[in-house]
């Protein structure tokens, strides 16, 4: 019977993808590992310069620098979003793109000049799609974005910013939180807003430090090294975000395989005791016809 | 816990924590010049330059390069924030002669780029002096 011919067919199919989900589940569960080490390990890094720039603080310097100080006409604005080069990801690349857009629409309201950089290849065809035209596209950051590279970026936006050809920067990218809670949002990067981390403050106000050279050659350079760290945080966080993301939505659809495979397998058996139920019948007419 | 007279180092990079042991004297070049840290330093932030991290542990010293970043001393700890860092024999001579090479040869166009440039002659030119010592 053809009927139970084709819930086999079906049923080789869904076998077939559940195991394509339950190896990409598995090889992201051991990417978001990996990430999270490199991000957890980034922290450091990160808590240090606070720390530093909690010491330079508490020396009475009025902190003045380039990267800190916000414009009054702000004209251009430089998007930066990061999206993922994989599908496959759930929600992942539209939860920011869809903050991209909110901020997108927000600036066009407000008649800024937009400079839109995209890293991802997801993000890229969807703002193809949407006719909306990208100023720089890159493919390169995958689920372990370097430091040298994402410094290469960094440069060039400091660069951007201090020569005036832009006036803002911003960020569309996906927080990581915890494995539960990622959100996707848009931040400022330049110019800083709040270069201190306030939990690190009050214990370093009671050393008093010996700044080499001065205090100021110190600002001058941390200011730029905060940015870094900052931007490149952001790239370790989407690319562990992206590895959740997968997981989970991998899982779901592991999950849902497993449910279909039950019941094609129900629904098989049934057409396959239909079947010998109605040959049997027919046999059994035959031979009363026959008597 | 660590004795009085040890220094404990870390070093920071922001991909990773390179380092993280005691050590009891430290050299390493400043923006304007070398540094030594013996243990009881002073409380200081500097800025690194670009050169040699030379570690003298009990079991004798090792040599690592760094390139750029903070240096902040706080009482028996002292951490070395850097953008770069390396163990000085991981190095190959080969390699930084043909990016130093590559650099002299480089056009540049605008300023930045000519500070890239200058970064990338000063710290390979670094390197090879220091792998040829």
């Amino acid at each position: 019977m053809a009927n139970a011919r084709l819930i086999i067919k079906r049923l080789k199919a869904v076998k077939n993808i559940r195991k394509i989900t339950r190896t990409m589940e598995l090889i992201a569960t051991a990417r978001f590992k990996k990430a999270m080490d490199r991000a957890s390990e980034a922290k450091a890094y990160t808590q240090k310069i606070a720390e530093i720039v909690g010491d330079l603080s508490a020396a009475d310097l009025p902190f003045s620098h380039p990267l800190l100080q916000k414009r009054d006409n702000e004209e251009r604005v430089l998007l930066l979003v990061l999206t993922s080069n994989r599908g496959l990801c759930g929600g992942y690349n539209s939860g920011v793109l869809r903050q991209a857009n909110i901020c997108l629409k927000d600036l066009e309201k407000s008649r800024m000049n937009l400079v839109l950089e995209v890293s991802g290849k997801r993000g890229i065809s969807s703002f193809k799609f949407e006719g909306q035209k990208t100023d720089l596209e890159f493919t390169h950051f995958e689920d372990k974005p370097s430091f040298e590279e994402v410094d290469k970026v960094a440069k060039r936006y400091v660069d951007l910013y201090t020569s005036g050809a832009v006036d803002r920067i911003e960020v569309a990218y996906t927080e990581f939180q915890s494995v539960a809670r990622q959100t996707a949002k848009v931040e400022t990067l330049l110019p800083i807003q709040d270069l201190s981390t306030d939990d690190k403050q009050e214990q370093s106000l009671a050393v008093d430090y010996e700044f080499l050279p001065d205090a100021e050659a110190i600002l001058e350079e941390i200011v730029p090294a905060a940015f870094k760290a900052k931007l490149f945080k952001c790239f370790l966080d989407a690319a562990v975000s992206e590895q959740v993301a997968r997981m989970v939505a991998m899982k779901g659809a592991t999950e849902n395989a497993d449910e279909m495979i039950g019941d094609l397998s129900t629904k098989y058996n049934r057409a396959r005791q239909s079947q010998i139920t109605s040959e049997l019948s027919e046999i059994i007419g035959g031979a009363i016809a026959l008597e | 816990m660590i004795a009085a007279n040890a220094i404990q180092l870390t070093v920071v990079t922001p991909e990773t924590t390179l380092l993280d042991e005691q050590a009891a004297v430290l050299r390493f070049p400043l923006e304007d010049g070398q540094i030594g840290i013996l243990p009881g330093r002073a409380p200081m932030v500097g800025r690194l330059g670009i050169g040699e991290l030379l570690v003298t542990t009990s079991k004798g010293s090792i040599r690592y390069f760094v390139d750029g970043g903070f240096v902040q001393v706080k009482g028996q700890s002292v951490t070395l924030l850097t953008n770069q860092a390396g163990k000085l024999d991981e190095f190959s001579v080969a390699d930084i002669q043909k990016t130093f090479d590559e650099a002299i040869e480089r056009e540049v166009k605008t300023p930045a780029e000519q500070a890239h440039k200058q970064h990338d002659i000063d710290r390979n030119r670094k390197l090879l002096e220091l792998l040829k010592k």
